[in-house]
């Protein structure tokens, strides 16, 4: 086996590397940088209002005329939220469940994808439609019957019953870009394996998933997303606080009365922390990575 | 594709076994959570289930803190606290009903009694009172639904005048208005000194603006919404009190932005002092104190009607407690309600909570709160409180219906008499 | 267009999506294991949406023919009743038109913004650091839950809040504007927060879409005297079509049921201003208890994007 794949690419060769670089031409790059910067701050101010309020106290937040730097760089947003336990929990529980959801939801992904990309069958149309439809219906008019169906399969209150239910969001997404990006490997690399007698079985995992890892980290990183920033469903399918996620936590700051602003605006950069890492670290895959997926979708 | 292949035996049983996997520790956890309202341990040890959005509210630690009392008392009773978003509870109330897993005792608002009494959602409390044999004569008040009790108001958070004393002085407003005629006057100097006046929230998400800063005004004159339990938002009471807020808003008094306000933005104005008069929860004092200790503000009983002299009714909200219909442990549940209906539990709580006691004989603690608690206390006490929302069916959804039609009045979409026929006749189809 | 590729070959010559035609196939086992193979890989996801998604999508449309439920203990059927009270609603239409205007410019400007930011970031004329803090920095927006979204912009839209300062400061607008609770700007004003907040996952895709446009197709038009404006109709844009296509159905899907951001931010007002399909149905669900009702609004959308989804798998079929 080894020997027939030997002459296919371990990595998909970067396109950006063959570039020779444009000339430069001092006026057009100037407006790309002005509109770059343009929409650097359409994006980044807000986020930056959220980081500098974080850091203020309370009675600051609605100072007027409204203030970007804080007076005291006040930290205590965050050091009340990392060292209270119960707050801890809420980004455990996250992380757990947005792995798994993202883990799952790739393996089962995969070979949907594959099914949808290498294979004609008979309902593979009405499959595909159901599979882009069921994602419109309103989650809201959902909840009470999915909510009986969890409690009725013991899966209230459990990890696996929020991962199972992100499940069926983050699937048909990941099956609509993931087909489009097999059908865009040449069929020819599947051939290789028939050399050896090995079937599409294995022609999937030994050559086309690492080929298609940059397209496979894309999916994974807008799974993540899904799952750690849901909210509907995380709130009523736990019950109790050690079951709770981000979402909520953040919510809960939003009390009867008052707000707890600084925390909040806290809360949610801690949270948005990890994906942002996840970002940086893929960054690379992530840019080459839908391409191939979704050109052909 | 579909390359002949000896080994394409059904290949991805490997999924399948995961998923299998996943089911199965799914099983195996809820074991340890527990899957229903309750669970009866083995020795007639009992758990409650009680779901409320208190706890957060409350300082760090003091609710838990009571319960842990409550436990001492009753050997054999544990209780969990489930807390959970206030916007979000009534969804998982619902939810939980229909599914079965409502938990033993609840938290309730006012304005959802109605609705889930009729869904079967609650228990009839009277029954269960008289089945315990509960004295009810120290409840201040009972949210009652066809003649029986569905809920008891624990702790009650009145919602009078705030007025910021400095803007007040500088507008040369040298007394808290207490008739209407005062107030717009008072609302237009201040707007012309530069900060708008008089400040309310209409926001359709959270519409209790309708009840607290709406028609709390027609309560403070003594007036009413309704008429023998049935809708009667076109009489004189309800206009002139609509009549007055519009007034107001034609002459730029009140602040901008009421359409999507909610209670807490009004505060945040507030407190930044950048409105002069606002109708609010006691509730809010220490946080206004908290975020602007240099704020001085004085509280006061609504202005009614000019030369109205009666007894002023003044709005509430309340933390109300319900006992789940499907619970199995009732009447450990009403202990839970009995303990914290106490005098002396329920005392301890409104010091808490800033509010005052849904026991006729407790006294929350002044001793350490702000002064301003205890002039609330007698302002309190002086008129009776008001809310007719309380008990009402689809209350929220009433609201709502109102602030719509009350918005398009204001907007100048249509007559405030139009407003107050159509909510009317939307309210009329509702009862 | 994959990056295997080094060498262009124009797209129509793709590989086939089908293996060529066997002969006329017998009934066999061999057959019958081959026509099983496929299912076999889909049945996790099938199983999946089986147990979790068809129990309850079947009964919300049975919800929808009765008179009411989940409240009530002993429900009716009663035909299409509730189809013809959702259906003669005028709040119903005033809905789905706000829906559509919601949507339709979400989406549009999401692309338009998405793969503006996507060609500028593709650009050569920088350099590779410069280009990852742009890549950051622009990516921000969608990393976060929608409840601080909201809470966010109600923050900076507020008739005091800092946009009002800013553009007061430049002198584009005199005093305090209401963006969220004027009526004539409250629309407006959600669309801009959730264009704001989704214009990053267009930004994303198209990058990476371009990084595998290969360059020869571009020096070729070049050479035959295009300008960059020819190049950019003549092959960016074809050749990112079908990533246009998916990437704006899925984006059209998400934002109809987009609740939580309207929400929270206007509740549907001022008055029904943006009360869209998803705040419609809440109310109906959750504040007024019609779930029967609340469920024909779910099942008309459902069929809704059944139509869509039909036309989108038939342009994928006619593409292959």
């Amino acid at each position: 086996m080894a020997t027939t794949l030997s002459h296919l690419p371990k990595n998909r060769p970067d396109l950006r590397q063959h570039r020779t670089p444009g000339r430069k031409n001092p006026g057009k790059q100037a407006a790309t940088l002005v509109a770059l910067v343009a929409g650097a701050l359409f994006a980044g101010l807000p986020v930056l209002w959220m980081l500098s309020s974080s850091f203020k106290t309370n009675g600051e937040m609605f100072a007027n005329p409204p203030r970007l730097v804080t007076e005291g760089f006040n930290l205590g947003a965050y050091t009340e939220i990392l060292t209270d336990p119960v707050k801890v929990r809420f980004f455990v529980n996250s992380y757990v469940i947005a792995f798994a959801v993202t883990g799952l939801t790739l393996l089962v992904g995969i070979l949907a994808g594959f099914a949808f990309s290498r294979f004609d069958f008979p309902l593979k149309k009405t499959l595909n439609v159901v599979i882009v439809s069921v994602q419109a219906v309103p989650p809201i008019t959902l909840l009470i019957p999915y909510f009986g169906l969890m409690v009725a399969l013991k899966l209230y209150n459990t990890y696996p019953g929020l991962i199972l239910t992100y499940m069926v969001f983050t699937i048909p997404y990941a099956i609509i870009m993931l087909t489009g990006y097999f059908n865009t490997l040449p069929r020819e690399l599947d051939e290789a394996v028939k050399v050896d007698g090995a079937g599409p079985w294995t022609a999937l995992w030994r050559i086309l998933v690492p080929i298609a890892v940059p397209g496979l980290v894309s999916v994974g990183i807008y799974t993540f997303m899904i799952a750690w920033n849901e909210f509907l469903f995380a709130l009523t399918l736990t019950r109790t606080e050690d079951m709770r996620t981000v979402p909520i936590g953040i919510q809960l700051l939003m009390g009867q009365h008052s707000y707890e602003w600084n925390q909040m605006m806290a809360m949610s950069i801690l949270g948005c922390l990890p994906v942002l890492v996840l970002f940086l670290f893929f960054q690379r895959y992530f840019i080459g990575g839908m391409t191939a997926g979704a050109v052909k979708v | 594709m579909g390359v002949s292949s000896r080994r394409r035996v059904l290949l991805p049983t490997a999924g399948l076994a995961v998923l299998a996997l996943v089911a199965a520790c799914g099983g195996g956890d809820t074991a340890g959570t527990g899957d229903g309202s309750t669970e009866a341990g083995g020795d007639g040890e009992v758990t409650l289930e009680f779901q409320q959005w208190w706890e957060p509210e409350l300082p760090d630690g003091e609710f838990r803190a009571l319960i842990d009392r409550f436990e001492e008392e009753n050997p054999g009773i544990t209780v969990e606290l489930l807390s959970g978003p206030y916007a979000s509870t009534k969804e998982q109330v619902v939810a939980g009903a229909a599914a079965g897993t409502m938990p033993d005792v609840v938290g309730l608002d006012g304005a959802w009694v109605y609705d889930f009494a009729q869904q079967g959602a609650i228990a009839d409390l009277s029954e269960l009172m008289t089945e315990v044999g509960y004295d009810d004569s120290e409840l201040a008040s009972q949210i009652e639904v066809d003649g029986a009790t569905y809920m008891i108001p624990v702790v009650n958070f009145v919602y009078p005048l705030f007025t910021n004393d400095a803007l007040l002085a500088d507008a040369g407003v040298s007394e808290v208005p207490t008739t209407r005629s005062e107030f717009t006057d008072a609302a237009k100097k201040i707007t012309d000194s530069g900060t708008p006046g008089w400040i309310y929230p209409l926001s359709l998400e959270q519409p209790s603006g309708i009840q607290n800063n709406v028609m709390s005004w027609v309560w403070a004159s003594g007036g009413s919404m309704l008429a023998d339990g049935q809708p009667d938002l076109t009489n004189e009471d309800v206009g002139s009190a609509l009549e007055f807020l519009q007034g107001m808003w034609d002459d730029g008094s009140t602040a901008p932005g009421a359409f999507t306000m909610k209670e807490q933005d009004m505060v945040e104005e507030f407190t930044n002092g950048r409105v002069g008069m606002m109708i609010d929860s006691l509730a809010h004092v220490n946080l206004i104190r908290e975020s602007n200790p240099d704020l001085d503000f004085t509280i006061s009983a609504i202005p009614a009607e000019d030369g109205y002299d009666g007894e002023r009714g003044i709005p509430y909200a309340s933390w109300g407690i319900g006992v789940a219909d499907n619970s199995e442990n009732k009447e450990e549940a009403f202990k839970l309600v009995e303990f914290l209906m106490s005098q002396e539990t329920n005392s301890e709580l409104s010091t808490m909570a800033n509010a005052f006691p849904g026991n006729s004989t407790s006294t929350p603690d002044f001793t350490d709160s702000d002064p301003i608690f205890e002039e609330a206390f007698a302002i309190y006490q002086e008129g009776y409180p008001a809310n007719e929302f309380t008990g009402l069916p689809v209350a929220e959804e009433l609201m709502r219906m109102f602030s719509t039609e009350f918005q398009k009045a204001l907007n100048g979409d249509q007559s405030l008499d139009e407003a107050v026929e159509t909510a009317q006749a939307e309210w009329s189809s509702e009862f | 267009m994959t990056t295997t590729r080094t060498t262009h070959r124009p797209p129509r010559e793709d590989r086939p999506q089908a293996p060529p035609p066997a002969a006329r196939p017998r009934w066999t086992a061999a057959l019958l294991r081959r026509r099983a193979t496929p299912f076999g890989y889909l049945s996790p996801t099938i199983v999946l949406m089986v147990v979790l998604m068809a129990v309850p999508i079947v009964m919300v449309i049975s919800y929808s023919v009765m008179d009411n439920v989940i409240t009530n203990r002993s429900p009716e059927p009663v035909g299409l009743a509730n189809y013809g009270t959702i259906l003669g609603d005028p709040a119903f239409w005033k809905a789905a038109t706000n829906t559509l205007a919601f949507t339709s410019v979400s989406v549009v400007v999401h692309l338009v913004l998405g793969l503006t930011f996507a060609i500028l970031l593709n650009t050569e004329l920088l350099g590779k650091v410069t280009k990852a803090v742009f890549r950051v920095i622009l990516v921000l927006p969608w990393l976060f839950t929608v409840a601080i979204i909201a809470v966010l912009w109600r923050m900076l839209l507020s008739p005091n809040g800092v946009v009002n300062a800013i553009l007061e400061s430049v002198g584009l607008i005199g005093g305090e504007v209401e963006w969220l609770s004027n009526p004539t700007t409250a629309l407006a004003a959600v669309t801009f927060i959730n264009i704001w907040a989704g214009y990053p996952f267009y930004m994303i895709s198209l990058l990476a879409g371009l990084q595998g446009i290969p360059r020869d197709l571009y020096e070729a038009a070049s050479i035959d005297g295009a300008g960059p404006v020819q190049r950019f109709w003549a092959i960016t844009i074809p050749q990112l079509k079908p990533l246009i296509i998916s990437l704006a159905l899925l984006d059209f899907i998400w934002t109809t049921q987009q609740f939580a951001l309207i929400w929270m931010t206007t509740g549907g007002g001022p008055i029904d201003a943006t009360e869209v399909l998803s705040t419609f149905t809440y109310k109906l669900a959750f504040t007024r208890y019609e779930f029967a009702e609340a469920s024909t609004a779910a099942v008309i959308i459902l069929a809704f994007s059944m139509v869509l989804a039909y036309f989108y798998a038939r342009s994928q079929r006619a593409r292959d």
